[in-house]
């Protein structure tokens, strides 16, 4: 025992004592949370070029309301009130008359200026738009540019031209001005909690409103925190074990070491790896979350699930990583054998949030039930807040430790002969031979 | 072998095992500390102090040179005191000198009681050193015994030569199987039964005679009527 944790500190020590392990504990929530973190910062990034966009108004009722809705949008909002900075781009329409000889010809025009440059889009507004009945060709509104599909100038459109067309139609059916808004008020289903007593004052208590975000986003960053600290201890412990072979190290260590307590240094040395990581990021949270007000947000009854399916995925996915390492000759090898070893993890990557929306279907549940994909599968389902029942981690948890032994035991022996065999890519074949005839 | 008999041995591989990016000092402790269980900072600084790399102990492996690697490695067999000691090639990498030091250590281990193992291919070194030489050819045992007792096998065949003519004046000296050229010394390995006095005056008729020495074969001589190409074209016929 005292020799495997001297191996453990070593290789602790190792991991954590350089730079780059310290850069990488402050980069990986940057990494993971690159994307969402590049929106928010290039929000108020806007192109301040003027849009040009063509009218064609079949129905003859439209232009207008563009024109004018234009006009007041770009004195409102084009340049910034207090500087007089141009701020967002002017939306100027320029009105075609439409050519009911030929459609096509008039539309590929339009197209071909857009090529241009001359159009950034043009709007298509079909005769019948205010009757849609019949031939839907008739009352189409058309927008057409190069992107029009994530344009926002498409979308402003469609806010439009909808209630304006919607209050014309009421009011030919008699409907006063006044009572059309009212009738086109729009209320939004709120998602509340559940309504809860106070301990201390036996009080009922209002329901809290939830967010999306608020839903998703502690489940999403508990399990993405969990892969992140897998690739952090466990990740590395295939190339390191394929290079302590390669080097003759693993030949000096084994004159010290029985093969098995060799692999459980490396293991434990991963583990050790990511609690540290996994500390310094709860605690941080944790922190941080006090100091915001949101201590109600902090997940405190998952915390320790999340621990316990941690230490069990870094064992289980480190013996795979390490025996496979123990098998590899040069860096080629492993590379072929990483993602293979990383299955356990990377397919919760894929289908993690099917299983958050439907936490409770049959789908996630059977799914989170394999031992390979429990940890990381079962953590956001229990984290999930529609919750599910009670008994299914606990179940979870027993099949991770039972099968987290087998592939213990099953690692070890490949890395056992893995470790000392030279020459030759290791095979399927051979790899299994290792693991169940020795 | 298992659990504790283990750590009774210590290995140095011919190819250096080392962490690159530890340190000198720091690799030292931790390959001693696996093998003894306990600390071994005292062996450590003796070991690195005799063997003059007290001012590389804070600096990585990766910066030392061929010969320097060697020598921390050769620590690293034996700073945990192992009974029994196998050594792969342990002058590769060495100047003379360096060779010198290492070979003194070994002498010093030995006297201590330690059991040395060589896995050489230095013929020199092994006659010079080894109290019992085991060879392996071909994945047989060809020889196993002292120094002594493997020449006694192969008999005082050898007439160790210095002349006036060199290489050239011993052409076609009847009962003579082989002549080794070393330049300014040729070496004459006599057929068996054939007379050393008469070779010596036929010689002595052709050229003047500096010095000469009827000798055993050396190991390094032996290897070569082993494994050498001679050897294989005997065993082909």
């Amino acid at each position: 025992m005292r020799k495997i944790l001297r191996f453990v500190k070593r290789e602790y020590l190792a991991a954590v004592k350089t730079k780059g392990f310290i850069i990488m504990l402050l980069l990986m929530p940057v990494l993971m949370g690159g994307s969402g973190i590049a929106m928010y910062l290039l929000q108020g990034q806007v192109d301040t070029t003027d849009k040009r966009v063509a009218i064609v108004d079949h129905s003859g009722i439209v232009t207008d309301l563009v024109l004018n809705a234009a006009e007041k949008r770009n004195a409102a909002s084009v340049l910034d009130k207090e500087t007089g900075k141009k701020v967002q781009p002017a939306y100027v329409f320029e009105v075609i008359a439409p050519d009911e000889t030929d459609h096509q010809a008039q539309r590929l025009a339009l197209s071909d200026r857009i090529r241009e440059g001359d159009l950034h889009a043009f709007l298509e507004v079909g005769p019948n738009v205010l009757h849609p009945e019949g031939d839907q060709s008739t009352f189409r509104i058309k927008y057409h540019g190069k992107n029009s599909a994530v344009d926002n100038i498409r979308n402003w459109l469609n806010n439009m031209i909808n209630p304006y067309l919607r209050k014309i139609r009421l009011s030919e059916v008699g409907v006063e001005e006044s009572k059309a808004d009212e009738i086109m008020t729009w209320l939004q289903v709120e998602a509340m909690g559940l309504v809860t007593v106070d301990e201390e004052t036996g009080e009922i208590q209002e329901a809290r409103k939830t967010g999306e975000a608020e839903a998703i986003l502690v489940p999403v960053v508990l399990f993405f925190l969990m892969f992140m600290l897998v690739m952090m201890g466990a990740m590395p412990l295939l190339q390191s074990t394929m290079e302590e072979k390669t080097q003759r190290i693993a030949e000096v260590l084994l004159g010290s070491l029985q093969p098995h307590q060799f692999m459980a240094g490396k293991v434990l040395g991963g583990l050790l790896v990511s609690l540290t990581g996994a500390s310094v990021y709860v605690a941080g949270g944790v922190f941080f979350m006090r100091r915001l007000g949101l201590t109600e947000f902090i997940p405190f009854h998952v915390i320790p699930w999340f621990f316990a399916f941690l230490i069990l995925e870094i064992v289980m996915v480190g013996s795979i990583l390490a025996s496979l390492g123990a098998a590899c000759n040069d860096p080629k090898d492993a590379q072929n054998l990483t993602f293979p070893a990383m299955f356990p993890v990377f397919l919760p990557m894929f289908i993690f949030m099917p299983v958050l929306q439907e936490p409770t279907s049959a789908f996630a549940t059977w799914l989170s039930m394999f031992p390979l994909f429990t940890p990381m599968l079962m953590l956001i389902r229990k984290a999930a807040p529609a919750g599910i029942p009670a008994w299914q981690p606990w179940v979870g948890l027993v099949e991770v430790i039972l099968f987290t032994i087998f592939i213990v035991w099953i690692g070890g022996r490949i890395f056992r002969v893995g470790i000392l065999m030279q020459g030759g890519a290791p095979k399927l074949s051979n790899i299994l031979k290792w693991a169940f005839r020795g | 072998m298992k659990g504790t008999s283990t750590d009774r041995i210590g290995y140095l591989p011919e190819e250096r095992g080392m962490y690159k990016k530890m340190k000198v000092r720091e690799l030292l402790q931790f390959y001693g500390e696996l093998k003894s269980s306990r600390k071994v900072d005292k062996e450590v600084d003796y070991w690195l102090d005799r063997l003059e790399l007290s001012d590389w102990g804070n600096k990585k492996i990766e910066t030392l040179s061929k010969g320097m690697g060697q020598k921390v490695q050769f620590i690293s067999t034996i700073v945990a005191k192992p009974e029994l000691i196998i050594l792969d090639e342990p002058f590769t990498g060495l100047d003379p000198v360096n060779v010198e030091v290492i070979k003194d250590a070994v002498l010093d281990l030995r006297s201590n009681g330690s059991t040395v193992i060589f896995s050489t291919h230095d013929m020199n070194v092994a006659e010079k050193m080894c109290d019992f030489i085991f060879m392996i050819f071909k994945g047989q045992k060809v020889l196993d015994g002292t120094l002594v007792s493997i020449q006694d096998e192969f008999g005082s065949d050898t007439l160790r030569i210095r002349t006036e003519g060199g290489r050239t004046s011993l052409d076609n000296l009847d009962g003579v199987d082989k002549i080794t050229d070393f330049g300014k010394l040729q070496e004459l390995r006599i057929h068996p039964g054939s007379d050393h006095q008469k070779i010596l005056a036929e010689i002595m008729s052709r050229t003047q005679v500096y010095s000469f020495e009827l000798a055993k074969p050396t190991l390094y001589d032996i290897f070569l009527r082993i494994a050498g190409p001679e050897a294989e074209e005997k065993a082909d016929a």
